[in-house]
């Protein structure tokens, strides 16, 4: 395995695990790797859009998606974890990768008004609801934590 | 994107901020885009899906139109 997937694996392990992402350092330790080493894996994971570093820190991670890094409205449990998604379509992504259902605790988007979903025994439990998607595919990426 | 209760309530949201309305997605095809995107990504062969490969999804679920395609300039 090479060193990018042993990082990816590691980040991704471990906010499955826990729903908490580790920092660079955390990871260089946890692998026994020099910090420069995962500090280039991470910036070529976020090159691959497969992670995305806090603004402004690169050895923090702000996304792993569909997992967040930093707490959001989005919030998912599973199992007696709690993760934080980075939107709607992650907060149903972390159920759809952790192949476990999950309760979502998200508000519409215009009310505040709290709005729960369950995934339940491997597909979401209908609902009345909308999501509107505001950006592009397109231009997804040119800021990708707004979208 | 955002969850709303109701397409009203995606209207007011977009009136209010003098944005345009864009597509809705219902849980069901959301649900779908979460698979194809992330069921496999805490394996190692995980990646995000290409361009093309967006669109085929997008596509299988009923998403087409140059709003759902990931190379079309006019969004740029």
């Amino acid at each position: 395995m090479n060193l990018d997937d042993t990082v990816k694996l590691e980040i991704y392990g471990r906010l499955a695990q826990s729903g908490i992402a580790p920092t660079a350092p955390e990871v260089a330790s946890s692998l026994a790797l020099p910090l420069e080493d995962v500090t280039a894996a991470l910036a070529r994971l976020h090159q691959r859009r497969l992670l995305v570093p806090e603004p402004g820190d690169p050895s923090r991670i702000r996304m792993a998606p569909p997992f967040s890094g930093v707490v959001t409205p989005f919030e998912v449990r599973s199992d007696g974890v709690l993760y934080h998604a980075n939107c709607v379509w992650d907060a149903l992504g972390i159920p759809a990768a952790l192949h476990r259902d999950a309760v979502i605790d998200a508000r519409d988007g215009q009310t505040g008004e709290p709005m729960a979903l369950e995934v339940l025994n491997g597909a979401p439990v209908p609902k009345p609801c909308v999501i509107h998607f505001a950006v592009p595919p397109a231009r997804w990426w040119a800021d990708i934590v707004y979208t | 994107m955002l969850l709303f209760r109701s397409e009203e309530n995606v209207n007011a949201w977009c009136r209010e901020r003098g944005l345009p309305r864009r597509p809705l997605v219902s849980l069901e095809q959301l649900w779908k885009l979460a698979l194809a995107w992330y069921e496999d990504r805490l394996t190692i062969a995980s990646r995000r899906p290409a361009p093309a490969e967006m669109v085929s999804v997008f596509a299988s679920i009923g998403l087409t139109g140059p709003f759902w395609d990931p190379n079309a300039d006019e969004w740029r």
